[in-house]
């Protein structure tokens, strides 16, 4: 039973992982309509800036807000330069774009930072306790903690401000949301400081807790996150946290208890072909 | 235009036959080592010290009168590019031996290659069993089975364990290595006290699951294998979840500076089965690990001692064959015999050109690699 429990609580901290790096993404989907592949390489550029920002300030103070607002600029970018005079063209095309970029981001990394694998050697200030004899590490309640601040400040952001209101309209139509007065160009900007913001801030936090950042990084993510928007309904933000925190519970299980010789990366693509299958629209996918 | 581009031609014919009419004056010995990639570390590792090994034979007169021209290709640990550079090495560096200093995969690929055009081959570290299928490839590391059942040696005998556990990767290396270790345990007829054995797939960097595992099932010993980017965060894991009475021990794959860098102190007591002692008495030893620190201020590790002594098992044979062909070197790699190299005194080749010499124990303690053990008993070190 407490041997239970604490995978359970691993599998949470995976999947709160997980939902940190899909969130993004699922955010620009349900704006844009754009599977941002290149989120990945923003969340390894996002681990590089503050690891770069920590050892020149040597607090996290600076390093995380620093990283992303960097990342918030790049993601911007991205959107202004990349994918705006591109959604005229069918929606491969700006994916195609999103994968060359991707890889071009890994290439900036490893060429400026060098192809090693670097330590993150920051600590982050949470504390550890035992319940009911299941101990639980500082860096669970790191993990735990970052990710409920960032989901209660989106569930604020997008359902009690206004802001948030012009956001779900421009998500729903464009045109429309345009036409009533809604100025969807500052809407898709804000969508990828956000997104972005957050994959900075996931980058640096799984940098430290697996104290490496390295440039393929952003390599399993870029892969995993779409299978985890399709689980989750595409563009749905709730549905990718909930297909996230399924998944890592899930890899969890399936490690823990049945040693399957299965590569656990796996599980989230038979997810998403059941989720095809039955359910096309995810599990909290609308229309 | 057609007779500039048939000027042009002739012009590079040229420039490409006095190339290699040049090259003639030295002897060349090809490398192949992942200088990009995610296996970057070692692939400068095993650059630098082969570097160091060609300055020190040129040094000292070179071979055979003639001194030695190191041809080297980045490969990026990857079989699709290692291929193309071995016809490169072969057919347009002329090279008359081969350094695989890189990964199974790209070196396993390139293998038969070499084999079929009579250039001996000497892997560095590469544990794939088919590489040494041919009959000009040799092995200078250590299989997985000989790893797994020293392992288990050190486990049962060294630390007395009562009840151990084995977690490896998915992959064939993994595979060999359990085969090691539960051959040794059935043999000694302790089978029953393997508690768990847990596989992992090969991108795994979040061991917490594991751990919890292995802190229920509560052995003395661990053989944890893996890279040092999974044991170096595994063993940081351990120690944040509370896991401090038991022992973890490893393999040559955590056998980098960077398992402490990312272990920080939980890395201390970490003993890995390795072929390098940093502790080695011998001028040779020593004198390649300061050369090595002044020269990049980092630490040399197994992968750059392998090579080193990969290459001057070659130099070493085309001295006592007098000779730069394929044949007369293989032959004198084939009846080295215990040899003084880096990686320790190097018995020899058996019939399957693997190679006989002590297992290095190291253990990590505050975050250097210091000397354990030794297992040279024949019985445990024959592959």
């Amino acid at each position: 039973m407490q041997l239970l429990f604490e995978q359970l609580l691993n599998g949470l901290a995976i999947g709160s992982i997980y939902a940190l790096i899909t969130l993004g993404l699922a955010l620009v989907y349900g704006i844009l309509g754009i599977l941002h592949v290149a989120h990945a390489g923003v969340y390894a550029v996002g681990a590089y800036v503050g690891l770069w920002l920590y050892s020149l300030s040597g607090t996290l103070l600076l390093a995380i807000p620093g990283s992303m607002i960097v990342c918030a600029a790049l993601g911007v970018a991205i959107e202004r330069f990349v994918y705006f005079p591109l959604l005229k063209y069918p929606p491969y095309v700006p994916l195609i774009s999103s994968i060359a970029l991707f890889l071009g981001l890994e290439e900036v990394c490893r060429i400026v930072a060098g192809p090693d694998l670097l330590t993150f050697p920051a600590h982050l200030p949470f504390p550890s306790f035992t319940v009911g004899g299941v101990f639980v590490s500082s860096t669970l309640t790191a993990v735990y903690s970052v990710t409920a601040i960032v989901l209660v400040f989106l569930w604020f952001v997008t359902t009690k401000t206004e802001f948030g209101l012009a956001m779900r309209a421009a998500s729903q139509d464009m045109e429309v949301a345009s036409s009533l007065g809604v100025d969807s160009q500052r809407v898709v900007d804000a969508t990828f400081v956000i997104g972005s913001a957050i994959a900075a801030l996931a980058g640096i936090l799984v940098g430290i807790y697996y104290n490496q950042v390295y440039p393929t990084m952003g390599a399993m993510p870029a892969y995993k996150t779409l299978a985890l928007i399709v689980v989750g309904g595409m563009g749905s933000a709730p549905g990718a946290v909930l297909a996230s925190i399924l998944l890592g519970l899930g890899e969890t299980l399936l490690i823990g208890f049945a040693n399957i010789p299965m590569p656990r990366d796996a599980l989230a693509f038979i997810a998403m072909i059941v989720v095809l299958m039955w359910k096309p629209t995810g599990l909290l996918g609308r229309k | 235009m057609k007779v500039k581009a048939l000027l042009l031609s002739v012009l590079l014919v040229l420039g490409l036959l006095c190339g290699s009419a040049f090259a003639a004056d030295t002897i060349k010995i090809g490398l192949l080592a992942p200088l990009t990639g995610f296996a970057a570390a070692d692939g400068f590792s095993v650059l630098e010290s082969v570097k160091l090994a060609v300055e020190k034979v040129n040094s000292t007169g070179g071979v055979l009168g003639k001194q030695v021209e190191l041809v080297y290709y980045d490969d990026a640990a990857d079989a699709k590019q290692s291929v193309p550079l071995a016809h490169k090495l072969i057919g347009q560096d002329k090279i008359v031996a081969f350094v695989a200093g890189s990964y199974s995969m790209p070196s396993r690929a390139v293998a038969p290659i070499f084999d079929e055009e009579e250039i001996p081959l000497v892997a560095a570290y590469a544990l794939h069993p088919d590489l040494t299928n041919g009959e000009y490839c040799f092995r200078n590391g250590f299989l997985g089975t000989t790893e797994g059942r020293v392992a288990a040696y050190t486990a049962l005998e060294l630390f007395k364990a009562k009840k151990v556990s084995l977690i490896t990767s998915d992959n064939d290396f993994g595979q060999t290595l359990s085969e090691g270790f539960t051959g040794y345990l059935k043999k000694v007829g302790r089978e029953a006290d393997l508690v768990l054995h847990q596989t992992y797939p090969g991108s795994e960097k979040d061991f917490k699951v594991y751990l919890s595992k292995i802190k229920d099932a509560a052995p003395d010993v661990v053989f944890f294998s893996g890279y040092y980017f999974q044991t170096g965060p595994g063993l940081k894991q351990a120690k944040e979840m509370g896991i401090t009475n038991i022992r973890f021990i490893g393999e040559q794959g955590a056998d980098s500076p960077k398992t402490p860098e990312i272990a920080g102190d939980a890395a201390d007591g970490f003993v890995i089965l390795t072929n390098l002692d940093r502790d080695d008495k011998r001028a040779n030893v020593q004198e390649f690990l300061k050369d090595y620190r002044e020269r990049h201020k980092i630490e040399p590790d197994m992968v750059g001692a392998s090579a080193y002594d990969a290459f001057m098992i070659i130099i070493d044979a085309i001295k006592r064959s007098e000779s730069t062909e394929g044949k007369k070197i293989r032959d004198a790699i084939a009846t080295i015999k215990d040899y003084d190299g880096l990686t320790g005194i190097i018995q020899g080749f058996d019939e399957n050109r693997e190679v006989l010499k002590p297992v290095q124990l190291q253990e990590i303690k505050d975050g250097k690699f210091r000397h354990f053990g030794i297992v040279d008993d024949i019985e445990l070190i024959k592959p």
